[in-house]
């Protein structure tokens, strides 16, 4: 079911942009797919147990490669792009031996710590970052020419939808495979009973700094399209509050199964533009809704079908009993 | 430096020192009575600061009875999340995590709602400079340090005198066995939040008489309340009150150094490098 039902979203997603009116409905599209891998690419590194606050900072990391290495080292987007991912998640790697030695919200702060120590040193570092007022005037992707006949010179919006829409499907692949394989398992394994797991020779430590490694990976490719989408990149672009959002997104849709965060992130990112009160007051229902979820909801919008089926269940049951 | 820009940097230093250990104390507090790390506290201390400003420019009272009003105010609402939102997730330290990262965006959008978004100010019934060795030190800032140690001595006594005192350090060191002797965690808990949150609306309205005000303050307090309790240790008073100290004077002086921004930075790094190398921290304990 899975699988059909994924073919025809996405094919849905394909003529999507010739239905649309308006760039600003592209844009709103665009930042909901960019949302749904960072929010699924949290989840990846919430399985092993941990929630990291650090998704803002590493975009940071892969906006300010992608940008500077197009515009100082003279690279081609399409270069600059992965490479950027890799860089973020090689800091990730990096730092993720001695951070997830600190164990639940421990683990949570220090990320915090180390996104406020990112946006400090883009602040900084005046010669290469600009300071406070970041890069701007980012070129657009190279153009390229698919399959002989198509040119994409990314001069609209929709040229970067495909593009978004192109990564979106290429991570949630990948993120896909890499929850199904023996390494999912083994994260899970750890999340569920850390100390059994490592009792059982697990190298938990190792598969923590994995997890954390390859979700990072994702928001610094996704940080170095969405500057090169703009055109601009500051200190505080992915700021906390940025964050607090893909946390919601994943929490509110749903951590336990793959498409909770799809569902979250697609439904918070659209559900405001279509309505403008809700905008005007984004946060406050943003967090609302995220207390009401772990109060009412713990498994999220997308465990909602299946707890209305245990309730029925149960009132059959019930029913019949008497 | 000069000698005596670095005594004044070093004053202005421990006035900072008086604020962060206000804050810090609550966000221990709470921390080692019910487990989780409140991280909504510098919205109290938002809140506080918003109260006195109410009491003392909206209705014309006076600034003492508006540090009085906020404490009892926010102390209240401190009560009211414990039982709300943090009671039901006791002993599942992520939900009340989540809920009270949720708390940050709440509290600081109602705010926004209600006060706007402008910074404020409100007059303070201290003015004038005292001179000591030679250093000039506004009075304000001096009232914060003695308030400040005036609070500790007070929490101090608390719990060592006290009944709830002594059953709040009970339950920080072995919450069931805490609980099996009859303890009663509800009500601790409550006076746990009552007291943290009482302390940050005490050091929201010395920061309001200081600079001004604005919905979005409480994050800085929360970044200086958080590194002060692991670099003290956390869970431990006097581990707060030793941070706060080291805390208050490296940001009074370091950035007279270097710039803002390299203060900043180094106080992070440094805060990363004890959460990695020593947890426990200066005061705390192994666990």
């Amino acid at each position: 079911m899975i699988p059909s039902l994924a073919g025809i979203v996405t094919i849905c997603l394909c003529v999507l942009p010739l239905l649309l009116s308006g760039p600003y409905y592209v844009h709103v599209f665009i930042l909901t797919m960019v949302n749904i891998v960072l929010a699924s690419s949290l989840r990846l590194i919430n399985l092993s147990g941990q929630m990291s606050l650090a998704h803002g900072g590493m975009m940071t990391i892969g906006a300010y490669t992608s940008a500077l290495l197009v515009m100082k080292a003279g690279l081609s987007f399409w270069v600059a792009m992965p490479i950027s991912g890799l860089c973020t998640a090689l800091i990730a790697y990096v730092v993720g031996y001695p951070f997830v030695r600190l164990k639940g919200i421990y683990f949570s702060i220090v990320t915090i710590f180390f996104s406020e120590v990112v946006v400090l040193t883009a602040q900084q570092w005046q010669s290469l970052t600009g300071g406070a007022a970041g890069i701007f005037g980012i070129p657009r992707p190279n153009p390229v020419s698919l399959f002989g006949i198509l040119h994409v010179d990314f001069s609209s919006k929709v040229e970067f939808y495909y593009l978004a829409l192109a990564l979106m499907l290429i991570s949630l692949i990948i993120l896909y495979a890499v929850e199904k394989s023996r390494i999912g398992m083994v994260l899970r394994g750890v999340q569920q009973a850390d100390s059994l797991a490592e009792s059982v020779g697990i190298d938990t430590t190792g598969f923590k700094v994995l997890a954390f490694t390859v979700g990072s990976f994702f928001p610094g490719v996704l940080g170095a399209f969405y500057s090169h989408y703009i055109s601009a990149v500051n200190p505080d672009a992915f700021s906390f509050l940025f964050t607090i959002y893909i946390l919601i997104y994943m929490t509110v849709g749903g951590e336990k199964g793959f498409f909770g965060p799809v569902l979250g992130a697609a439904v918070l990112t659209i559900l405001p533009e279509v309505s403008r009160p809700l905008k005007a007051f984004e946060p406050f229902v943003f967090a609302a809704v995220l207390i009401a979820v772990i109060f009412f909801v713990p498994e999220g919008m997308a465990g909602i079908p299946q707890m209305v089926r245990r309730v029925k269940t149960a009132h059959e049951k019930g029913a019949a009993d008497a | 430096m000069e000698t005596t820009a670095l005594a004044q940097s070093v004053l202005n230093g421990l006035a900072l020192s008086g604020i962060y250990i206000l804050i810090a104390l609550g966000l221990t507090l709470v921390m080692s009575i019910m487990g989780i790390v409140q991280v909504a506290h510098g919205e109290i201390y938002m809140i506080g600061a918003y109260s006195v400003y109410y009491v003392v420019a909206v209705l014309g009272g006076n600034f003492f009875l508006g540090i009085v009003v906020s404490t009892l105010f926010v102390g209240g609402l401190g009560v009211l999340l414990e039982r709300l939102c943090f009671r039901p997730f006791r002993g599942r330290a992520d939900r009340a995590f989540t809920i009270s990262i949720a708390l940050i965006l709440i509290l600081q959008n109602v705010v926004l709602a209600l006060a706007g978004g402008n910074p404020r100010s409100f007059s303070s019934p201290f003015s004038g400079v005292v001179h000591l060795l030679g250093v000039a030190i506004s009075w304000k800032r001096l009232v914060i340090v003695l308030v400040g140690l005036g609070l500790l001595v007070g929490l101090f006594l608390f719990i060592k005198l006290t009944r709830t005192g002594q059953a709040m350090l009970a339950i920080s060191q072995e919450r069931e066995g805490a609980a099996l002797q009859g303890m009663n965690i509800d009500r601790v808990s409550a006076t746990a939040m009552f007291l943290g949150c009482g302390l940050a609306a005490v050091a929201g309205g010395f920061i309001g008489s200081l600079f001004s005000i604005s919905p979005t303050m409480g994050s800085f307090a929360l970044m200086k309340g958080i590194a002060v309790i692991i670099l003290g240790g956390l869970g431990s008073i006097p581990g707060a009150v030793v941070g706060g100290l080291i805390l208050g004077l490296v940001d009074g002086v370091l950035p007279a150094l270097t710039t803002t921004h390299i203060a900043g930075l180094v106080g992070f790094a440094a805060i990363i490098m004890i959460l990695i190398f020593r947890p426990q921290g200066i005061g705390g304990h192994e666990g």
